[in-house]
């Protein structure tokens, strides 16, 4: 259970002091709030946020017969009536479970907008620091008391917007833990991928003993408590806090997750070995040790040249991971509890550009919704033959978000508290839900 | 109106720390120290304690050099008996190189900040870092810096890329670096317009990039006008993102077209004046000359307002960049003294560090001893602030002594964890210093880290080892030592008593060199090491 701090309820402005009840019934709501966290069955979240804008014209709507359509070719899925693009042949095998968005459409074309809408669903808004998904679903789905944090960003590529990949308003106890964090491949580097997805410093050095460590922990302690009481401040409240938060991570069995090289060698294979692949082999085992939100960041999508080499490259390593991903967790019994959202910041311009390439498009593009909560094999909305307009169900970041929030049991209407001292919902109310995925 | 009598006594009994030799320096920090006090009174608010000597030395070390003191000069600026050492501290600290980089550390992350994190520009930010360093250095004016960086050369090649040289002229460093600012923003008007707003004016603008400012009076007209004095960078079609410039030099520089839109607007300045248009003066050298003015508005106010916020972790209004009727300063009459008088010095940033170094309220200690000292914006009490990744690492090596192994040029692709670069990148600006929380990710870098591993080890520290190994040294004079490395004071007599017994009985092992070392490794993993007090 958190503590309520009196420094920092004492330094808060007056508008943000107002929780609306009094101490003790903060209190009691938040031990009902744990009682029924703990009552309800377990849901998670994974992201597979694929960074610089997929050109989902070639995956996940395909125009042939159109000049726009571009050499990919389309190919069924086991769902009937439902159709992906070539290089995604063991996804199709699984089209019972996938529900496709066509009708994304939004207005934003630049990177670092259109990463913070889709992350957050909204635009920055002065002085506002807008929560990312994964820590507003964390808050909502996770356990104070794990021991490994409840969100948990997987190579995130924060470059576009970091903003966009943080807390917020919410403060760092949703903050995500990262591992590999903006990390870039270099020409001819092959990266240590097992080195690169532990939670760095997790362990203490190997010269420290047990019994030096706790006692230095115990000083430490000492001299923190003599600090804040000669200076409160939320700094130091916020210093102490993580400390214990890292403690106890150290201190579990919990951060032996993070080591890949207990998996077997085969199954490390048929999620791919790269950064991606291993990532998703990640999210699962924290999945199936409770963590309800991972995000996997999957890259180098921004393909204004080149496109067709580029996004088939990129599928292959999209198409191994997840669809490893999803029938891991479907034999685990886990797929019916796990949504996983599959989306960028925009799609990419139908027309083709003089370098075989694809620009930034957020009018027309798709998004996929899979797994726990949704009604797999369908697409809903469409667009117009040459890709160029949604004409069917456009669907809006909102709805998406609140979509997403519905397949997992959250109540998207539901409020924080931000830092300017309004009460911010999950998603916007103004969300219209795309009902039609919802299982 | 009453005043408290603890308040009353603070007032009398403190020394004045400004020096006598600038008059208005001095004048200046009357004027804070009265606007300071009146409000006080008003609020009923009894002020904290005069800092101490070690507590001050600190402050102002981490401030204006962006390092902790060594163990040495908190001894020396102890031992001081002249009435005015804390006025001489502050000139001896504004001469130092470190002044300049640690200020222009800061600038460049408030100006430039997507160069921090983007890999593709970071050379860029570096390279403008490096220029800055050097008008601070030589004590540059302010409203000079910026004329220079509106009205710089920029070259652009024939296919719209920028360019660091032109035919048959001889490369300017200078030249090159200013221009990174222009390739930073990727050659936009947008971008260009918003930092300018934003870094120089204290206006964020960027909401109205694309529809009106929800909070304050600006329209998107009146952002798309403003950018337009940069006008002469227009992004070649198909536009994109690029650092090498996607830009055409065009023959109406103060026009541009409103992406997505058909509409062209010209140059205006914020208030909806505009220049009188002539040959004789470009675009950029109006703008430069309506934001340096003295009469401008917002300039001065801003470089004031931020100045503030950095030395006391919040600004008289903050956010800094959001002026408007939701973000009223806290002292008004204050910010409004300050940036008159920030102006008539001629934009001497020098002059401003020395009064409000020199104020009583920037001298008052952290510790809380009244309930009415709460409020970090009423300034009763200095402020606790994170640093920032540099500040963190800088006192790391001041406090123990370790060396960065690897050149600079490499550590953009394969950072040492041991490098100021990583410990920039582990922690990130933060927005808010009085409100900065630690992430777990920190503290186990903290905790765990290679630096403090080695540094707290016997075999691989460096100040560590040499307090150990020193014979002349008892158990007592060793933790004075550590204490004074690592928090830049003396450890109180109960600090002593607990941690000399500590260390004599030899921690749980019985060993009285790793005893050692576990102090060493709280003191720096404790919360008054990693934070401004």
């Amino acid at each position: 259970m958190a503590r309520i701090d009196p420094s920092r309820r004492h330094f808060l402005r007056t508008g943000a002091v107002g929780l609306g009840v009094g101490v003790s019934g903060w209190f009691r709501q938040l031990a009902l709030a744990a009682d029924a966290a703990k009552a309800k069955p377990k849901k998670s979240c994974i992201l597979l946020w694929m960074s610089g804008g997929p050109s989902t014209i070639d995956l996940w709507d395909l125009k042939p017969g159109h000049a726009n359509g571009g050499p990919f070719k389309e190919i069924p899925t086991n769902a009937p009536g439902l159709k992906v693009g070539e290089h995604l042949p063991k996804l199709a095998t699984m089209g019972d479970r996938l529900a496709v968005l066509r009708g994304m459409s939004t207005k934003e074309g630049d990177h670092g907008r259109a990463t913070f809408l889709m992350r957050t669903g909204t635009l920055p808004l002065g002085g506002i620091q807008f929560p990312s998904l994964g820590g507003l679903l964390s808050k909502e789905l996770g356990d104070p008391t794990n021991e490994l944090p409840n969100f948990v960003s997987v190579a995130p590529q924060r470059f576009f917007n970091t903003e966009a990949f943080g807390p917020g308003f919410l403060g760092p106890n949703y903050a995500p833990l990262v591992v590999a964090d903006n990390f870039f491949q270099q020409q001819g580097q092959t990266p240590d991928l097992d080195n690169l997805l532990k939670v760095r410093n997790l362990d203490r050095p190997a010269d420290v003993s047990k019994e030096h460590a706790d006692a230095r922990l115990e000083l430490l302690r000492q001299m923190h408590d003599d600090f804040l009481a000669a200076r409160p401040s939320p700094v130091n409240t916020g210093h102490q806090a993580a400390y214990d938060r890292a403690t106890r991570l150290m201190q579990s069995d919990a951060g032996k997750v993070f080591d890949l090289t207990r998996e077997k060698a085969s199954v490390r294979d048929k999620y791919g070995r790269s950064l991606f692949g291993q990532g998703c082999l990640l999210a699962r085992r924290l999945v199936e040790k409770g963590v309800p939100f991972v995000e996997v960041n999957l890259g180098n999508w921004d393909t204004h040249g080149n496109n067709f080499d580029l996004v088939k490259g990129l599928c292959g390593t999209l198409d191994g991971a997840w669809s490893a991903l999803m029938s891991d967790l479907k034999e685990r019994g886990l797929l019916d509890s796990t949504l996983i959202v599959w989306m960028g910041e925009f799609g990419r311009t139908p027309t083709i550009n003089p370098g075989r390439g694809r620009d930034h498009y957020p009018n027309a593009w798709s998004a996929v919704l899979a797994g726990g909560g949704i009604k797999g094999g369908q697409a809903v909305g469409k667009t117009s033959q040459d890709g160029t307009t949604v004409e069917d169900r456009p669907t809006t970041p909102t709805d998406l978000l609140a979509t997403a929030c519905l397949a997992l049991g959250v109540d998207y209407k539901k409020s924080n508290l931000s830092n300017v001292g309004r009460p911010i919902p999950i998603v916007d109310k103004a969300a219209d839900p795309v009902t039609e995925v919802l299982a | 109106m009453k005043l408290q009598p603890l308040f009353a006594l603070a007032l009398g009994l403190s020394a004045t720390f400004a020096t006598a030799a600038d008059p208005k320096v001095a004048a200046l920090t009357a004027t804070i120290d009265k606007h300071l006090a009146a409000d006080w009174a008003a609020r009923g608010i009894t002020p904290a304690a005069v800092a101490g000597d070690a507590e001050f030395c600190r402050r102002v070390y981490l401030d204006l050099i962006g390092r902790i003191p060594k163990a040495a000069e908190v001894r020396a600026f102890e031992a001081d008996p002249a009435a005015d050492k804390r006025a001489k501290l502050v000139e001896v600290l504004l001469t130092k190189p470190s002044h300049a980089a640690h200020f222009a550390g800061v600038a460049r992350s408030r100006w430039l900040p997507e160069t921090l994190t983007d890999q593709q520009t970071m050379f860029l930010g570096q390279q403008f870092e490096d220029w800055l360093r050097k008008q601070y250095g030589r004590n540059a004016r302010m409203d000079e810096i910026v004329r220079t960086v509106l009205t710089t050369e920029v070259f652009v090649g024939q296919r719209g890329q920028f360019q660091v040289r032109q035919p048959n002229r001889p490369y300017n460093a200078d030249q090159v670096a200013i221009q990174s600012f222009y390739q930073a923003a990727q050659g936009k008007p947008e971008n260009l317009g918003g930092t300018v707003t934003r870094a120089f004016l204290g206006v964020k603008l960027e909401c109205a990039q694309c529809h009106d400012h929800p909070f304050a009076p600006y329209t998107r007209d009146q952002f798309w006008q403003f950018a337009a004095f940069f006008g002469e960078f227009t992004p070649l079609p198909p536009s994109r993102p690029s650092f090498v410039g996607p830009t055409r030099p065009q023959a109406d520089k103060n026009t541009l077209t409103i992406p997505d839109t058909e509409r062209q607007v010209t140059a205006r300045f914020m208030d909806g004046t505009a220049p009188k248009w002539t040959d004789a003066k470009t675009p950029r050298e109006e703008l430069a000359e309506w934001v340096t003015a003295p009469t401008n508005p917002y300039f001065a106010r801003n470089l004031a307002n931020r100045l503030w916020a950095q030395l006391f972790g919040v600004g008289v209004m903050d956010p800094v960049d959001e002026p408007g009727e939701n973000n009223p300063p806290s002292h008004p009459e204050l910010l409004d003294a300050l940036a008159r008088r920030y102006a008539e010095c001629g934009f001497d940033q020098r002059v401003m560090i020395r009064a409000i170094v020199a104020s009583k309220a920037y001298n008052l200690t952290s510790r809380i001893s009244h309930p009415t000292q709460g409020d970090p914006r009423r300034f009763a009490r200095m402020n606790v602030k994170s640093l920032t990744g540099h500040q963190i690492f800088d006192s790391f090596a001041t406090a123990t002594g370790v060396r960065e192994n690897q050149p600079r040029n490499q550590a953009y692709y394969n950072p040492d964890p041991v490098s100021r670069f990583s410990f920039k990148s582990l922690f990130p600006d933060p927005p808010k210093p009085t409100e900065t929380q630690t992430s777990i990710l920190q503290a186990l870098a903290l905790m765990n880290g290679k630096l403090t591993a080695d540094q707290t080890s016997l075999d691989k520290s460096e100040i560590l080892a040499a307090v150990i190994d020193a014979p002349f040294l008892d158990t007592d004079a060793r933790l004075e030592t550590l204490f004074l490395t690592a928090l830049s004071r003396k450890p109180t007599p109960d600090e002593r008593e607990k941690l000399a017994s500590y260390v004599e009985r030899g921690g749980p092992s019985g060993d009285k060199q790793k005893a050692l070392a576990d102090v060493f490794w709280v003191l720096l993993n404790s919360p008054e090491f990693l934070f401004n007090h």
